[in-house]
């Protein structure tokens, strides 16, 4: 954008200015995330007073009993799950679309999603088969785990051997699309019963996240998103391609191994607990680079982490909360919010990775 | 010496595109190779900073073979500036220079006081720091390349290898980018190697010019050296055009097929007729041209029939003879506006004769100076004030 007093500014002053721009988005996100998590605390069936759900948060007694049971037990693991998952998702996302140069990239184009639903597809319909009548959420949980970490094995060994990352990027949606036709396979074969729960578990959900699911997210997640914050430096490098980042010095190879790794891992841990959220991934790091005006993953990849955050909360609260008591799938509200966002950003023609 | 191959062979996979190359490179030389496309200058260029393997041979950097070193050290001796456009997403000029500081940087590449000033200082050197807070993408090509020159001068590299640098670029860019390689090789001591598609540039601007043509390198030396017409000729395969190396240029061949007109010129005057007739597939006859005359090395390039006598000397009759025969076969004459001095009397002898025997006289004379030269003779003239009159009154007289 031509900036009419852009000549009269120093270099320095520029980017003293932009310094502020990064703060102050930065330091709304953070707001945003808070306000977002305690209203997805406060509002539900039954509303509990703010007083009450900081008390209960900050380890206090509430008025009535049952506030703290349904915050501890309900509300709190699922708004934490919400914040962590959307946080995940997006820093996933915002690997992917520096690593393939592409603005349309997200999480799940890996297959990632579509392994997990074959896996949790064939435990719904092969423990029908073993006379197992009920899933537990959690072996649903491993199951999916295990489908991610199943295609992420094969990108990965691809990965290094590949020559140029577009077959890569081919590779990853093709292993996607074989596990989604073996999903439909298994589906035919299901009962409705279990069909209609695979269904909904595709449209992915933060409900009944527990305690456990949490720490596990919370760890697992954040350490990935540490490790992907030490990898800013070479991402940088790769916004001007692969060739420009190898004259820098970058280890193109190792680099690529850790980043899908990265990427894939954080999708991995998200889809296992709630199932293949959509478009956080996609559309929250062209939220958070159009708020800064940059593309510079040391501050793009904490803002994406916070906006990540911000948005799932959001959604998730509506999701809840638009047509209650019924509950609306989160990817939903996600996709709605999503999708004309990512659409809005690219014709504007300002966001490309 | 910055830089040795010891008999490398480029190319990809089994494929080789150049073989048996052997070159040797100083500190601050500006090497330009020349070939025509497809030859392997890319390949060349990418293989000598390690983007791919060779396929025999060695290279050197500092006499340390690269297939050795480190991808650091290798960040800090070369740096690129490749041709495939870039898109560097929200990333203003500065960030993009600042990238540039990769190998310099610490872990989170958080840059250092030294780090900015060494930005700016590069930013200056390529007259881009009005454009360091403007976004990549929203600069013309040619700030653009000075920007992604500015980046690879970032790198404090002792060797900056450029893929065809001044594609893309209009005339003012092209000149200054070749201006800033050679500033920078004069006052920095880097080494430059660019491939090139402007002979007459290459020719101008660099210390070093490598040529390359069917997988080899047919030619290795200094441009004046190197780049002589029949050469430069071979390398491209030209038939249609001429390199002169007199001119520094390219001069395109007419192909001699329409109607025959001679011009009467000399010091400059016939350039632009030549040039204006060829162009319409005139067959151009000239002279009478002394060999140290501007207008005969432009006539000969452009593929004209020449009348010419030695340098320095007065002509003979039988060259004035020679010019006439060749005067009385066509039916147009242009008289050029040549000045005229002590030594060619005789070429306004060709146009009074021209105008005796009733030839078509065009002229891009004033009245005033025709008739002081030609007397009552003038009235017979064609008058032209530029070259649209001329070349009108030329086509005009043709088609009759």
């Amino acid at each position: 954008m031509p900036n009419p007093d852009i000549s009269t500014i120093t270099t320095e002053d520029f980017l003293a200015r932009r310094w502020k721009r990064f703060a102050l988005v930065l330091g709304l996100f953070a707001v945003g995330v808070c306000i977002f998590l305690l209203l997805n605390i406060v509002l539900g069936s039954v509303t509990i007073p703010l007083g009450d759900t900081i008390k209960v948060i900050f380890g206090g007694a509430g008025s009535d009993e049952a506030y703290s049971t349904i915050i501890r037990n309900i509300r709190l693991p699922r708004a934490l799950g919400a914040v962590l998952g959307g946080a995940a998702l997006a820093v996933s996302g915002l690997l992917l679309q520096v690593f393939f140069r592409n603005p349309i990239v997200g999480p799940f184009v890996l297959g990632i999603s579509s392994g997990a639903s074959f896996t949790v597809a064939l435990a719904l319909l092969g423990s029908y088969l073993l006379g197992v009548t009920v899933v537990s959420s959690m072996t649903l949980s491993l199951a999916a785990f295990i489908g991610a970490l199943l295609v992420m094995g094969v990108v990965l060994m691809v990965a290094s051997k590949v020559r140029d990352i577009i077959t890569l990027l081919v590779i990853g949606l093709m292993t996607g699309y074989v596990a989604s036709a073996l999903s439909s396979f298994l589906v035919a074969f299901a009962q409705a019963e279990n069909v209609h729960r695979f269904v909904i578990w595709t449209m992915g959900s933060f409900s009944g996240f527990r305690w456990e699911e949490v720490r596990l997210l919370a760890i697992v997640g954040l350490v990935l998103m540490v490790a992907s914050y030490l990898l800013a430096k070479p991402l940088n490098a790769f916004l001007l391609g692969e060739d420009y980042a190898r004259s820098m010095g970058v280890n193109v190879k190792r680099f690529r191994y850790t980043v899908v790794f990265l990427a894939c891992a954080l999708a991995a841990i998200v889809t296992a607990f709630a199932g293949p959220v959509a478009f956080i991934g996609l559309a929250v790091p062209h939220l958070a680079r159009l708020s800064l005006g940059t593309s510079d993953n040391r501050i793009l990849i904490p803002a994406s982490v916070l906006a990540g955050a911000m948005v799932t909360s959001l959604c998730d609260l509506l999701a809840r909360m638009l047509f209650a008591p019924v509950e609306l799938p989160v990817s939903a509200t996600t996709a709605i919010f999503g999708a004309p966002m990512v659409v809005f950003f690219l014709i504007k023609g300002k966001t490309t990775i | 010496m910055i830089l040795r191959t010891d008999k490398l062979t480029v190319g990809y996979g089994q494929k080789v595109v150049v073989s048996d190359i052997n070159v040797m490179l100083m500190k601050g030389q500006f090497v330009c190779l020349l070939g025509p496309n497809g030859s392997g200058k890319s390949t060349i260029l990418k293989t000598i900073v390690r983007m791919l393997m060779p396929l025999g041979g060695e290279v050197y950097l500092n006499d340390r073979d690269i297939s050795r070193m480190s991808n650091q050290d290798m960040a800090k001796t070369t740096a690129v500036v490749l041709t495939e456009p870039i898109s560097a997403g929200l990333l203003t000029a500065y960030d993009v220079v600042m990238l540039g500081r990769h190998p310099h940087t610490g872990f989170m590449g958080k840059p250092t006081v030294i780090d900015r000033e060494k930005v700016i200082e590069v930013l200056k050197m390529v007259n881009a720091e009005d454009i360091a807070q403007r976004y990549f993408t929203e600069l013309s090509d040619g700030e653009k390349q000075k920007t992604l020159l500015a980046r690879a001068l970032a790198q404090e590299p002792q060797l900056i290898v450029l893929d065809e640098p001044t594609s893309h670029l209009d005339a003012r860019h092209r000149i200054e980018v070749m201006l800033i390689l050679r500033q920078l090789t004069q006052e920095k001591g880097v080494t430059v190697i660019a491939s090139l598609h402007d002979i007459d540039l290459a020719m101008k601007a660099c210390d070093v010019a490598l040529l390359i043509k069917d997988e080899h390198v047919i030619a290795c030396g200094t441009p004046e050296d190197v780049l002589k017409e029949e050469l430069v000729a071979e390398l491209y395969g030209m038939e249609k055009a001429t390199f002169s190396g007199y001119l520094g240029s390219v001069e395109l061949k007419g192909n001699q097929s329409g109607s025959r007109i001679f011009v009467v010129a000399g010091a400059g005057s016939g350039a632009s007729v030549y040039r204006a007739l060829i162009k319409h597939s005139f067959s151009v006859i000239t002279g009478i041209l002394p060999e140290n005359d501007i207008d005969y090395h432009i006539a000969t390039a452009v593929g004209a029939t020449v009348v010419k006598s030695p340098a320095f000397n007065n002509i003979s009759q039988s060259t004035y003879e020679e010019a006439l025969k060749l005067l009385d076969g066509v039916v147009q004459v242009i008289d050029a506006g040549f000045p005229i001095g002590a030594l060619n009397q005789f070429n306004l002898d060709l146009v009074r004769w021209a105008l005796d025997k009733g030839k078509t006289v065009h002229t891009l004379r004033s009245r005033l100076e025709a008739e002081g030269l030609y007397g009552t003779n003038a009235v017979r003239l064609i008058y032209s004030r530029d070259f649209f009159e001329l070349m009108s009154a030329v086509r005009r007289v043709t088609s009759d």
